[in-house]
Order: C-alpha cells, then sequence, then structure tokens
C-alpha cells in the first residue's frame, strides 16, 4: 500500500529533526529552493494536490492567483491551518504529532512558491501539546539555518470552531472576533492585514515535500485523474480499530472500513459520515464509492477533511442530527441571521421531539427552517446547520416518523 | 503612540512585560491580542472589564474590540474557572464513547455542576465541542492538554493535581 505521509511513521524519533534527515526530510526544500517559483507551481499543478482541510480547491490553482510583485508590492504570507475541530478529523493532530518538521518543510516550499517571507502556523488552543512540539521543531528548523530566507512564528486560537475556516482565522489573526469574510477578494489577494496571503492545511503542505521530490507527475499517478496523491483518514466511532489511516484517492470506502478492523462487535452499518459531522452520510449501499473529492460528492455528499465515523445500527438518527445541530448551533458565530437563528430553532425543535413532544408540525418545520438558511448565509458553516437534519431526515425518515406520533 | 496605559495596571510587572511582548511579536501589533489575551485568562482565569480596558490601551484599540474578542471565543471566560479548567468533549464520536456518562461522573467527583467552581477554587468542569481525539472518546483535556479517554479512574485522579 502506498503512503506518502505515514510512511516512516514507525520511526519512534522521526518528530526530532535529526531523523527527519536521515529520512530524507528537507530534501524537497532544497529542490524547490534550486527551482525557479514558477516551476515549483507548475510541478504541483501538475501533481492534482488538492486542499485536504476540507474544501478540495486545487493547490497550485489557489497559489497561482497570489498577484506578482509589481502589481502588490509588500509582504505575502503563509499560514499553515493547524486548527481542525471538525468533529471525526484529528488526522492534523497525528501528523503534527508525529512529523511537525514535514509540516515546517512544506510550509517553507509555499513560502518560496509566493515569495513569501513570513509564515505563520496557527493551532487551535485545545492541542497545546501540538503547539510545543511545533515550537520545538522550529527552533531545530532555524537552528539548522532553514528558516534564513522565512521567519516562522506560532499562534494559538480560542475555541472557536469557526476560525478554522480561512477567511475566519485571518480575522482571529488580526485579533478581531473570527466572523468569515464574504469572498471575493479570496485570502490570496487580499488576505492577513489586507496583503496576498496563502492559507493552507496541514496534510496539504505536508505533501509538498514528496512532490518537490518525487516529481508532479508521481503524485498524481497515485490516485485518481482529478485528484492526485493520497489522503489521510481519521476514523471513529464503532469501528474496531479507530485511529490514522493513509490510502490513495479513490479507495474504496470498504477496504479503509476493512483497514480499521470493521464495525465494532460485528454489528451491522446503519451509516458512515465520510468527511467530518457536517457531511451527510453514506449508507451500507454506498460502499464500494471511491472515496475521492469528486466521487463522494457525486454520491451526493463531501469527503471533507477525511473524518470518518462510522455508526452502528443501535443509533438513533435523531440523536445524530440533535447532536451535530447542538454542535453548530454553539459554533455558529452569529453573524448572518438565518444561521444564528436557524441553528438554534433546528436544534429545540430536535430536542422537543427527542423528549417525545414533537407536534405535526415539527418535522415540515426542519425541513423548512434548513431550506431557509442554505444559499443566504456566508460560510459552510450555515450551509451545513440547513443541510445536516434534512440529509438525516431523507435517509433514515422512519427514525423521526416514530418520535412523532401525528406527523401527518 | 504612548506605550504605557492611561489606566491602572490590574497586572504585576512581570505579567506586563509578557503582555508588551505581545504587542511587538507578530509584524504587527493587533495580531497579538489573542495571545495576550491568554495569557490574561490563564493568569486571573478569566477577563475582567479592567483587564480588557489595559489590553486596549496597550494594544491601541478601542475597550469594544477586545471586549468583543474577549466574549466571542470559548477559551475565553467573563466568570472565574478553577485552577485547573477540565473539559470533557461531548462532539459526535465521543457522545458515542459515553460521555454522558463520564459528565456525571466528573460531576459527582468534584461535587460542583458545570462551569462551577470547587469551594478550594482549584477545579472547574465543563462540556466541550470537538477536541481534535475522536479515536480516544471521550476525550478529556486538562488546561488545555488532551489526557486520552476519560476514565472513572482518570477522573479520580484528577483531585491529585496541585
Amino acid at each position: 500500500m502506498t503512503k506518502v505521509l505515514t510512511r516512516h511513521f514507525d520511526e519512534p524519533k522521526l518528530h526530532e529533526l535529526e531523523t527527519y534527515r536521515r529520512l530524507g526530510g528537507y530534501k524537497g526544500l532544497e529542490k524547490a529552493l534550486s527551482m525557479p517559483r514558477k516551476d515549483v507551481i507548475e510541478e504541483v499543478k501538475k501533481s492534482n494536490l488538492r486542499g485536504l482541510g476540507g474544501a478540495g480547491f486545487p493547490t497550485g490553482g489557489k497559489w497561482e492567483t497570489v498577484p506578482p510583485e509589481e502589481k502588490s508590492p509588500g509582504p505575502r504570507y503563509v499560514v499553515v491551518n493547524c486548527d481542525e475541530s471538525e468533529p471525526g478529523c484529528f488526522k492534523d493532530r497525528v501528523l503534527v504529532t508525529r512529523a511537525p518538521h514535514q509540516v515546517i518543510e512544506g510550509a517553507l516550499i509555499v513560502a518560496h512558491a509566493i515569495d513569501a517571507h513570513d509564515a505563520f502556523i496557527f493551532v487551535r488552543g485545545e492541542y497545546q501539546d501540538q503547539h510545543d512540539i511545533f515550537a520545538k521543531a522550529i527552533a531545530e528548523a532555524e537552528a539548522a539555518g532553514f528558516l534564513k530566507h522565512c521567519s516562522m512564528k506560532l499562534m494559538r486560537g480560542a475555541g472557536a470552531y469557526i476560525s478554522g475556516l480561512d477567511t475566519a482565522l485571518l480575522e482571529t489573526m488580526e485579533g478581531k472576533k473570527a466572523w468569515p469574510r464574504q469572498p471575493p477578494p479570496f485570502p490570496t489577494v487580499f488576505g492577513l492585514m489586507g496583503r496576498p496571503t496563502v492559507v493552507n492545511n496541514v496534510e496539504t503542505v505536508s505533501m509538498l515535500p514528496h512532490i518537490m521530490v518525487n516529481g508532479g507527475e508521481w503524485f498524481a499517478k497515485l490516485g485518481v485523474p482529478k485528484s492526485g496523491g493520497t489522503v489521510v483518514f481519521s476514523i471513529s466511532g464503532h469501528i474496531e480499530k479507530p485511529g490514522v489511516y493513509e490510502f490513495p484517492m479513490g479507495v474504496k470506502l470498504r477496504e479503509v472500513l476493512a483497514a480499521a478492523g470493521g464495525i465494532k462487535g460485528g454489528k451491522k452499518l446503519k451509516c458512515v459520515i465520510p468527511g467530518g459531522t457536517s457531511m451527510p452520510p453514506l449508507l451500507e449501499k454506498d460502499l464500494d464509492i471511491a472515496m475521492d473529492f469528486d466521487s463522494v460528492r457525486a454520491a451526493g455528499t463531501f469527503l471533507g477533511a477525511g473524518g470518518m465515523i462510522v455508526l452502528d445500527e443501535t443509533v438513533d438518527a435523531v440523536e445524530v442530527a440533535h447532536n451535530i445541530e447542538r454542535f453548530l448551533t454553539h459554533e455558529s458565530c452569529g453573524q448572518c441571521t438565518p444561521c444564528r437563528e436557524g441553528s438554534a430553532w433546528t436544534e429545540r425543535i430536535l430536542e422537543r421531539v427527542l423528549e417525545g413532544k414533537g407536534t405535526a408540525e415539527d418535522l415540515p418545520n426542519l425541513t423548512r427552517v434548513g431550506e431557509n438558511i442554505t444559499g443566504k448565509v456566508i460560510c459552510a458553516l450555515g450551509e451545513t446547520v440547513g443541510v445536516v437534519t434534512r440529509a438525516y431526515m431523507t435517509k433514515f425518515p422512519e427514525d423521526f416518523k416514530k418520535r412523532v406520533p401525528n406527523n401527518g | 503612540m504612548n506605550s504605557t496605559p492611561l489606566v491602572g495596571s490590574p497586572f504585576t510587572p512581570a505579567q506586563e512585560a509578557v503582555l508588551k511582548k505581545w504587542t511587538t511579536f507578530y509584524p504587527h501589533k493587533e495580531m497579538g491580542l489573542v495571545e495576550a489575551l491568554r495569557s490574561v485568562q490563564e493568569w486571573d482565569r478569566h477577563i475582567r472589564p479592567e483587564a480588557a480596558a489595559y489590553v486596549a490601551e496597550l494594544f491601541d484599540l478601542p475597550f469594544n474590540r477586545v471586549w468583543g474578542v474577549a466574549t466571542f471565543f470559548p477559551s475565553f471566560t467573563t466568570k472565574p474557572t478553577g485552577k485547573h479548567r477540565i473539559g470533557l468533549c461531548h462532539g459526535l464520536s465521543c457522545w458515542l464513547a459515553g460521555s454522558p456518562l463520564m459528565a456525571k461522573r466528573l460531576q459527582e467527583t468534584l461535587g460542583v455542576a458545570e462551569r462551577e467552581v470547587t469551594k478550594d477554587g482549584r477545579f472547574s468542569w465543563e462540556e466541550m465541542e470537538c477536541l481534535g481525539a475522536c479515536e480516544q472518546g471521550p476525550a478529556l483535556l486538562v488546561n488545555d492538554r488532551l489526557q486520552g479517554a476519560a476514565t472513572p479512574e482518570k477522573i479520580a485522579k484528577l483531585k491529585d493535581l496541585e
């Protein structure tokens, strides 16, 4: 099985510079620095690498939209997004803990590609251990002379899920409430402090050293035509061996679940959340779909950040929808009224249904509230509020109907 | 701009030095605000209006901007937390793994309701949104450090913390 990021994860001291270099670390940066910026971007475009933080946007294509120096004189920035907070996602935590230098090297490659001299790693506040691992690794990289052309600083978040969204992350970094911006302009044009900024996820930048060393074509061939390389899944829930698993893009969902030991206790599958709780669930009949951005999208949901949660037959879809909507209500930033109010209404209606006090209007109301959020909010969190409950209602209508006796 | 705030300082000289460091650590002053407020939360276990006012002056920002940030982010509180702030994840995977039972256990062991502080000021606990440790659910967090899965034994041992 081809592994890129987790290939050396059996090495106990991979987090230390010496071990990382012995296994070929920083060779990708060396290669990138020997190439013109344009060629680095071309190589990454050739690789078909797409953003692994959830959006799946082509990485090389994103970099290319950074305006050239003569059009936008002044600093440009690199921000590594290590604010993973979506229920089901924990691969960034593992990637940082085991291989912090892979992230640092990747960030320095981005910096070279867009001619940035300041890079930041934004780490969620609850990852204090990972923050400290980064601090140590950055000090090692600095002592070894890797930060001569680009500085690297850490910043911690303060517990808001929405800070993980690129524009909200930039607002947080600017010392503001994490309210998403309405693009355009996109961060590559108007980013941190109004300067061109590339925001890339931990896993995405970790791929870059390998693309530089082995070539874009090699990476592209590992995956499927429009999603190159591999993807690291976080698997949790009702599964025998929860953890982090790396597969080539396009792997069958069935194969991923088998690698993780299958459903816990030999129970039957109810559904699998493919990318984090914001993504509609997949059913038993979907187990042969290919896990890459476009195939999962064609199946009506999203690969997201690869945070899979397995739910067995004993789980009630109303309880699942309630858990997810409660999360979204708490994390709604409050900027857009449909999301701020709609998330709380959805949570309250679901709570009432769970308590057995549901009325005939509740199920149509859940649909109506959801429909009135979708398309009327700035960011993906709001879109999710409107989509999640409707997805569970469509796929498991019986779970909802049995809790509302006179549901019409 | 002046660097000595006009309002009286609610901090020790050493703390003031830390806050001042955050004003120059990043390329732009205001970029240090969230880190500075993290320091305040850590020292005082909450953010008081007078502390926010001091920080606002130090960062050349209006008080409202700083207070807005202090009341937006879940890590910041306007009411004191315990010296040890304990978090229990209730995201979907942790809920499947039994977080409601462990919440009950925390309440029984520490003897206080969620977000209340023990009489000696040492502990408070709260349910938190996804902590990024779904494979170890129900995830337990002590002062922003993950502790793996919450178990009755681990919860009983919390009381040994200084």
